[in-house]
Formats: structure tokens, sequence, C-alpha cells
């Protein structure tokens, strides 16, 4: 079959060389199309992105003059351990919304594959992926219930003898970010496993039978086809989580708020407070400029190693 | 396939531990919705009392209507143009591989690493210079740029596929670029440009930033933006705080039940096929 | 190659649509007529006064239907009632209300003050940074006509002077009641430790906490999440009055230059806190407990004291009906004057608002007129200020709202404001997250003290 790809007709206008009068009508045309949605994005997106860059140099709080500063704010966030430690504890986060959900959700995936194929898969993959569609604010506002004093959680600990340990888990310097990690991994789980399911279903079944038939135990199907051969979709994955942990402001902004103590404060949150209630615009600017650097640092790498295999 | 049973059962005893973990929130904000105003039940006990009028008291303070007005009007105002715009711009960088494209995919890709809340202050600011800040058009036009990332992929992925058979075939009986693109690809896109609709339906309902800052009366933001209202407002009464949970969760819930097959295949597809 | 000039274009398209953008943005207009407009009417008004003119009219919502816009604070309910009743004397007037919760409100309020449809009256727990960009009508005028400064109340609280510093200068909010905070007590549960009337010292106060501690009882409910704010600002406050004057904690909240919280007493205060702490006088799940949660517990029985203010009266009479009571934070010395944070309950009016007249004649009813006062003393449970020769409304006797009324004039002079006021975030950004640490065991007093300073510093100097 013939795709696009094969097109004589594009190579030629893409080299510039045939700029014939119909060819030309039909690329003016052809950018007609895609102007509506560029124009929406370029308005809405990327002026919005090269304004912050541009706010970051200044000392301003959204009425009256702006002042120039330079430098002085990025400077300031490494200089005030609460803004610094924000980037921090994404990084954490990375750790609990990313990291759990991919190990288990590959986990998981092969043991669906393995075990559970037929309706019980299917129902188990519906079941997991309902967090997805439930506003991340509903999620919070549940579990913010459940892992308080009186909660769910707490019950069921002291129902099985370990009460001693119960706690408000989001008031808990400790505990704070690890539980608001539970939150995310309820979240982020779902969609791992049914992306992973799906991926492992793509795979040539061929592989896995000649690995049965030798009588390969799981552990040895898991390291040896299921991992190599997903991994473009554990790049998405990845990405894709990552994204969710340093950028999180729902989850945690109805949480915690950021505390206790800014322990669970991100940067999300921060620009946050900054911008509207600080109304350092400035400062809040600088702050989001390099949670942006931060998110596409962390991401290259991940979609770097992942294409390698794929393309 | 041959799997020793000791593996199916450990195998199939994880998947419903899993299965409990998503599960048992859910119930316990439900039980805990039944229990009188004012209760500080804890965890899973069902009430001795149920109150099952906590849902309406929920219904009409929540003023769940006019959030269902607000949230849908918001959804028929962005869906619709985006998947228009997002189709035709799929279109052209995907079938008619206009001079440029890589660098256009390459900028609306870009545009998935974006965070929010990197966005929120200058919008905001650009709102109040185009005095457009508070309306409803607040969100409605912010929230169709920032799908045109996913939207244009999803899109343009669809149409790398179609065979240009097609297209040629056409274009030998005189059809227009217009001509190719309403008449013979847009019909034959509806399989994901429904999966799509009903994916960007579910965002919108669930948008949360944008709404708290861009619209200040909170009964025209979206359902998940009041609701971040009303947990301050409602903070003592916690039965009633899950009874307008629920009630925000449902609609979502329903038409993820309804169209599972849809909203799964094209989430997984668009990032299965980079 | 083609690829390549595409790529040129677009990026300079880009740029040019930034530097446009960004051109009209910066010269979005702010509302900066306002300070300078007010500085005449201000002079006029104390030239004119010595030649006894004629009253003049007194502003007024006339008699055209109108709309008044508001935008007040969720959990108050008493500014609503009033509004309802307003109508009901008035029927002219009607109200678009609109409510948000303190964090909200908090961040909402500038862009409401700078948006199309400003409010025409707004609840102000901080007001000073949106005077000094010129977002506040000035309400000397008000003040003048209606006869507000002959008031027995500290509307000093509410007034700027040029340089930005609180204290004197144009007043800029009123308080539709004036709120006294103190500590309320479970009575059932204190005469368990045998408490038979309320302390008269600070180590009387400590004696007791003891007493509950060693029966089993959980001394003092608070709240401290973050996202209600840390509670234990107001024992810490009370603490810091008890050690040392209440002038340098209003000096610092009003922002004069130069001072300073990090001082010896009020170490000694942040030390006498941090012994509470470590002694478990505080739930321990402190930081996890929002304000509306701490009040309902206490409601229910959990907590012996709870420091607080009269503005949860009706919330605890409710849940506790005849077992709430109240007293003034005990001095260090018996027979020493108390001292308690005490204020008017702020509202504003936004400078470009439409009905800024009827909004000023809203805030005088509220003071002036008998059903107003009393409503605002039954459900507000506080002192509803006005003029000196208008009887406070009665209340039932015994009742906690009779208690607190009693503890205004004991507390007199000695009225501060909040310090969770100094600055618009400082309260975000410093006391909630060092106090949250002090309670983790991560922070001390001396370095809680220097942190908030710090942070107070760093935001003044923005």
């Amino acid at each position: 079959m013939v795709t696009s790809d094969n097109r004589p007709a594009a190579l030629a206008v893409s080299r510039g060389i045939y700029l014939s009068k119909r060819v030309r009508r039909e690329t003016l045309v052809g950018w007609l199309f895609v102007l509506p949605a560029l124009l929406m994005y370029a308005v809405f997106v990327l002026v919005p992105i090269l304004l912050t860059i541009l706010y970051s140099f200044y000392r301003w709080s959204g009425v009256g003059p702006m002042t120039w500063v330079g430098l002085r704010n990025y400077v300031t966030v490494f200089q005030v351990p609460d803004l610094i430690g924000t980037i921090y504890n994404a990084f954490s986060l990375v750790v609990w919304f990313s990291f759990v959900p991919v190990g288990l959700g590959l986990v998981v995936a092969s043991v669906i594959h393995r075990v559970a194929t037929g309706r019980f898969g299917a129902v188990a993959r519906t079941v997991l992926f309902l967090p997805q569609v439930i506003p991340l604010v509903a999620a919070g506002i549940i579990w913010c219930w459940l892992l308080a004093g009186p909660g769910l959680i707490n019950e069921i600990l002291r129902a099985v003898g370990l009460g001693a340990i119960a706690r408000a888990w989001l008031g808990d310097f400790h505990w704070a970010r690890p539980a608001v990690g539970l939150i995310g991994i309820w979240v982020l789980l779902g969609f791992c496993i049914v992306l992973l399911v799906t991926a492992i279903t793509k795979v040539d079944p061929s592989f896995y039978e000649s690995a049965r038939i030798d009588g390969a135990s799981w552990f040895a199907e898991f390291f040896n086809i299921t991992l190599p051969m997903l991994r473009h979709e554990i790049g998405v994955c990845l990405t894709v989580t990552v994204i969710n942990a340093l950028a999180a402001f729902d989850i945690v902004y109805v949480s915690t708020a950021g505390g206790p103590g800014n322990s669970t404060a991100v940067p999300g949150t921060q620009i946050y407070v900054l911008a509207f209630t600080q109304r350092t615009i400035g400062q809040a600017s600088a702050l989001a400029v390099m949670l942006m650097v931060l998110v596409v640092v962390v991401i290259l790498p991940i979609q770097r190693l992942s294409r390698e295999v794929a393309q | 396939m041959k799997v020793g049973q000791g593996e199916l059962w450990a195998g199939r005893a994880l998947l419903l531990a899993l299965m409990a973990f998503t599960v048992l929130p859910f119930i316990s904000i439900f039980v805990t919705a039944l229990h009188p105003s004012n209760a500080l039940p804890t965890g899973l006990e069902w009430p001795a009392d149920p109150q099952w009028g906590n849902f309406v008291e929920a219904f009409n303070v929540a003023k769940i209507p006019t959030l269902l007005v607000s949230s849908t009007y918001l959804i028929l105002a962005v869906v619709p143009v985006s998947l228009v715009i997002s189709t035709m711009a799929g279109f052209a960088i995907g079938l008619l591989r206009i001079p440029g494209s890589r660098v256009l995919l390459f900028l609306f890709v870009f545009g998935l690493t974006i965070p929010f809340t990197g966005l929120v202050v200058p919008i905001y600011i650009l709102e109040r210079a185009m005095h457009i800040y508070n309306t409803r058009l607040a969100i409605v036009l912010p929230l169709i740029a920032l799908y045109m990332p996913f939207a244009v992929f999803w899109m343009r992925a669809h149409f790398v596929n179609m065979p240009t058979e097609l297209s040629e075939a056409a274009r030998v009986d005189g059809a227009t670029t217009w001509d190719l693109f309403w008449r013979i690809h847009a019909p034959l896109a509806r399989a994901p440009i429904t999966s799509l609709g009903i994916l960007m339906s579910i965002w919108t309902w669930n948008q949360f930033l944008l709404a708290i800052v861009l619209v200040e009366d909170p009964m025209e933001r979206t359902m998940a933006g009041a609701l971040g209202f009303f947990q301050g407002h409602y903070a003592t009464d916690i039965p009633l705080l899950c009874a307008c949970t629920i009630l925000t969760l449902l609609p979502t819930l329903l038409l993820f039940v309804l169209f599972q097959r849809q909203i799964i295949t094209a989430l997984l597809q668009g990032a299965v096929k980079r | 190659m083609n690829t390549k000039k595409t790529l040129w274009v677009v990026v300079a398209l880009f740029i040019v649509l930034a530097i446009v953008a960004s051109a009209t943005s910066c010269g979005a207009p702010a509302t900066t007529a306002a300070p300078t407009a007010t500085q005449a009417p201000a002079t006029a008004a104390a030239t004119a006064a010595p030649t006894e003119p004629p009253a003049p009219a007194v502003p007024n919502c006339g008699t055209d239907p109108i709309v008044m816009n508001g935008y007040f604070e969720t959990g108050f309910e008493t500014i609503t009632r009033l509004t309802e009743e307003f109508t009901n004397q008035y029927p002219n007037v009607t109200w678009d209300l609109k409510y948000d919760q303190f964090t909200n409100l908090i961040n909402e309020t500038p862009r409401l003050l700078t948006g199309d449809n400003p409010p025409d009256l707004i609840r102000l727990p901080t007001f000073v940074s949106f005077a000094k960009e010129g977002l506040l009508m000035n309400l000397d005028d008000y003040a003048t006509a209606f006869g507000w400064n002959d008031w027995p109340v500290p509307l000093h609280f509410a007034r700027m002077d040029a340089d930005g510093i609180r204290g004197s200068g144009t007043l800029y909010a009123t308080g539709i009641n004036y709120q006294l905070t103190g500590v309320f007590y479970n009575k059932e549960l204190a005469a368990q430790i045998g408490m038979t009337e309320p302390p008269a010292t600070l180590a009387e106060f400590d004696a007791l906490l003891a007493a509950a501690k060693d029966a089993g009882l959980l001394p003092i409910m608070q709240w401290g999440s973050a996202k209600s704010g840390m509670g234990l600002a107001f024992p810490l406050q009370q603490l810091m009055a008890d050690y040392g004057p209440t002038g340098p904690i209003n000096d610092w909240i009003f922002q004069k230059p130069g001072a300073t919280i990090d001082t010896p007493s009020n170490l000694l205060a942040a030390q006498h806190l941090e012994r509470w702490i470590q002694n478990g006088y505080f739930p321990p799940d402190i930081n996890a407990i929002e304000y509306t949660d701490a009040a309902t517990r206490f409601g229910q029985g959990e907590g012996v004291f709870t420091f607080n203010g009269d503005w949860q009266n009706a919330g605890y009479s409710e849940d506790m009906p005849g077992t709430v009571g109240f007293f003034v934070m005990p001095p260090m010395e018996a027979g020493g004057q108390p001292a308690a944070m005490s204020g008017p309950l702020t509202y504003g009016i936004a400078a470009t608002a439409k009905h800024g007249d009827c909004a000023a004649f809203f805030l005088n009813w509220i003071a002036t007129n008998e059903t107003a006062r009393q409503i605002n003393v039954d459900i507000g449970g506080s002192n509803p200020g006005g003029p000196a020769d208008l009887p406070i409304p009665t209340v039932p006797e015994g009742s906690v709202t009779a208690e607190t009324l009693a503890g205004g004039p004991q507390v007199g002079s000695n009225a501060m404001d909040f310090i969770a006021n100094a600055t618009s975030s400082i309260f975000a950004q410093g006391w909630t997250p060092e106090l949250q640490k002090m309670v983790g065991g991560q922070q001390d007093a001396a370095g809680l003290l220097q942190a908030v300073q710090a942070e107070y510093e760093r935001e003044l100097s923005e």
C-alpha cells in the first residue's frame, strides 16, 4: 500500500524544485488548513510562553509599572530554600507518580497478558482505568478524606493490628509527600496498565509462545521479552507520568496546599501562590520558566532512550 | 499457554488486590456521603440511618443544574471547534504534507510538554488586555489552544496512514483540496474524531486550574472548578462534601462506562503511534 | 532548505506577536487615578470643618432600583443576613453576592478590584497592598459625613498613610463589627480538671493545661493545615502580648519602618509555645486539621480549650449549648491588663465601584440600625461598634456571646491586629510553614521568628 510517505509529488514540493502554479496554490490552501489551529496555539500557548520568559526578568505586581531586574528572580529561586525546595519535591513526586506506576504497571500488564487474557482481564483493565476519568480535584478530595485521622486507611491499619502507626498522613512531615505520591499512583496506575497491556498484545505472539514452550518462568519472560519489546511504550508511559509529576497542581493544591511546612510544595502550587497571593509576577514567571526547562531536560533523555529501538 | 496453577492464582490475586485498591476510595466516599451532616464518620461503616437526602441537598446547594449548564456550554464551545481545526491541521500536515510539516509537527508536539501552571499568568494578563477575562471565553479559547498539541498529533497520526490512492483518484476526477478533505477524508476519520471528541469532553469537564484563575464566579466555572470552591465552603460538612464530589464525578464516570472502548483506544493509539 | 526558511519565518512571526502582545499588556492602564484624587477632598474637609457648614447631603442609596455587587468570605453568615435585612428595609436595593474561602478570596481580590465589574462592597482581610495600588476607595469623606470618627472603635486599624504605613492616614476600610479573640473552653471538661473560674494569670493557665494532660484529656484543640492556615498563630500572639507590650506587635503588623517581630520578649513567647507543643498540649495531627474540622471536633468535646474568636460563637453555641464558655487570655501578672487580637471585620469599597455611596450608607446602617445591630450580635457574636450612645443589643444571660462582649472592655486599648495580616502572604509563606515545622520538631522558637522576619523583609522589599 502506498502511503503519503512515498508520494513523489510531496518530495518535489518539499524540495522546492518544481513550484508549479498549481502546486503553489495547493500549498497555500494546505497552509490555510493549518492556520486556525496554528493561530489558536500561537496566541494562547506560544505567545504566553514567550511572555512568561519576558516577565521573568522584571519585578511586577500585575498592575502598575514593570521594573527590569535582570536575572535577580532566578537568583532568588536558588537562594530561598522554600523555592528551590519545590524542585526537589517535584523530583520526589516523580518517583511516586512515574517510576512506581510504570514499574508496577509493567508487572501487572505482563500478569494480565499471562494469566488473564479473557473477560477477567478486560474487566480489570476497565476498573483500573476509572481514576483517569474523574477530575483530579475529586481524586484529591477523596484521598484527603481517606488519609485523614479517622479515614479508611487508618481504619484498615487498625484492623490489621498496625494501629500504632495510624496518623493524619497528610499532616505529617515525613509522610505527606509519600501520601501525595500514593494519590498519584492511584490516578496514574490504570493509565500505565492499559497502555502497556495494549502494547504487549501488539508484540508478535510467537516470541511468547516459543518462550512458554521452553517453559520460561514469568521472570524470564518479563526481562527477556516484555521489557525490551516495550521500550517505546515504556518511554511514552514515563514521559506522560513524569510531566504529570513535575507539573502537578490540582492534587497537591486540594490535598495539602503545599504543607506541612512546604514539604509538599511543588513548582505548580508555588507559582500559583507567588503569582496570585504574593503578587510577584516576575518571580512566579522565573519559577515557571525553570519548570518548563526542567520538564524538557527530563523528557529528552527518556525520549532519546526509548526511540533507539523503535525506529 | 502452559502456565502453572500457582502462577494463575497469584496473578489473579494481584489483579483483585489492585482493583480493590482502585475501587475502595469510591465506595468509601459513597458510604460517607450517606451519613448525617456534621458527622465525622470513620472509614467504611455503613450508617445506621442512610441519608439519601444528602445527595438531594448536595444537588441543590451545589447548584448542580447551573454547573451542568455551565460545563456543558464549555464543552459545546470547546470540543466541536477543536475537532474541526485540529482535523484540518492534521489533514494538512499528515496527508497533504505541506512544506514545513516537520517543523509544524515539532512545534505542536513540543506543546505536549508544557505545564499549564507555567502559562496561567500570561494567559490571565493577555485576556485582561483582550477584555475577555472573566467571560466564558476566558476558559474556552486557551483550552482549545491547549488541546491542539494532542489533537493535531492524534489526527495527523490517522491521516498519515491513509492510502494515497484515494487522493490520487479524487484528483484525477478534478476534486479540489477542500473536496478531498470534506467529501472523502473527513467521513473516513469518523472513528478517531469521535474518540478525540470524547477525550476532550472529559478533559474540559475536569479542568480545574484555568477555571479558578480565569473566571471569578464559581458558578460559571467547570464542575471541577466549582468543586474546589465547595471544599472550602463545606469543609465542616464532610458527608455533604462527599455527596458533592460524587455528583461531580458521576458524569465523566458514566461517559467512560458507556464509551470505554473508544476512550481507551484513543488514548493508547495516540500514545503508541509515535 | 525550504524547511529551514519556513522555520525562520515562523520564529520571526512569533517574536513579532510576542512583542505586540507584551506592548499591549504592559500598557494596560492601572486605576491609579484614585490616590491622587483623594488627597484633595481630604484636605478640603479639614479646612471646611471649623466654619460649621450646613449638614451636607448624607450619601444614601437613593430610590431607584440598584443592584449592589458584593464579594464576601465563606463561613460568615452575618453579612448575608444583614444584606437581606437591608433589602427588607430598603426594597429598591438588591444584592448580587459572591463568596469564596479565605485563600481564594485573597487571590481573587486584586483581579476583582481591577476588573470591569468591581465590587461595591468587598471583604478585606488585608488591604495595604490594594490601597497602595489605588484600588480601594478613600472612605474619609464618608467617615466625616456619617460621623464615624467620633465612634469609640479602633478605626485606625484600617488607615494607611502616604508611605504605606498603617495606623494613621486615609481610611480605606471599616468594620461591620469588632471581633474579639481569646480562649473558649468546654465547661464540662473544665469541671473535670477542677477549673471553677477562668485563670487569672498565665501561670494558672499553664497549671490547668498540665492538669488536663494528666487527666488524659486533650488540653487545646487547634487547627494547622496549610489549607486554612496555621491556627497556632493565635496562641503565639497571645503569649507575645503576655510577655511584652502590644505596641511593637502592632507596629510590625502595620509595617512601620524598622519594626521587627524578632524581639527578646517574643522569643520567650515562642519558647513558651514550643514547650506547649512538646508537652503534647495540641492534637498530634494538628498539621492536617483544617479550621472547620477543629471547630467541629471541639464542638464534639475534643479539647478542653481552644483559641478562637467570637465569630465562632454561633457555631459553638449550636454544638455545645450551655457548655461553652469564654475568657480573655490571662495576663502575665495578676491584675494586669489583658490583651487580645481584636479588630474590625473589615470591608471596603472598590475605587471604581458604581455604588460607593450606597455601600457606605449600608456600612453606616449596620452600626446604627437597631435590627442590624441585633443581627450582628446574634449571628456574628461580635460588638457592632457604632456611636457610643447606642446600647449593646441584649444577649441571653450566660451565653458565650455575653462573655465575649464583656471581654471587649477588659482588653480596651490592648487591642492588636492579627500577625497573620502583616502582609498579604506572610501567613501562607511565613507563619504557617514555620509553625508547622515547629510542630514537626524541625524548627525552634528562635528560628521561627528569624525565618518569619526574613520573609517579611523580603516581601516588603518587593
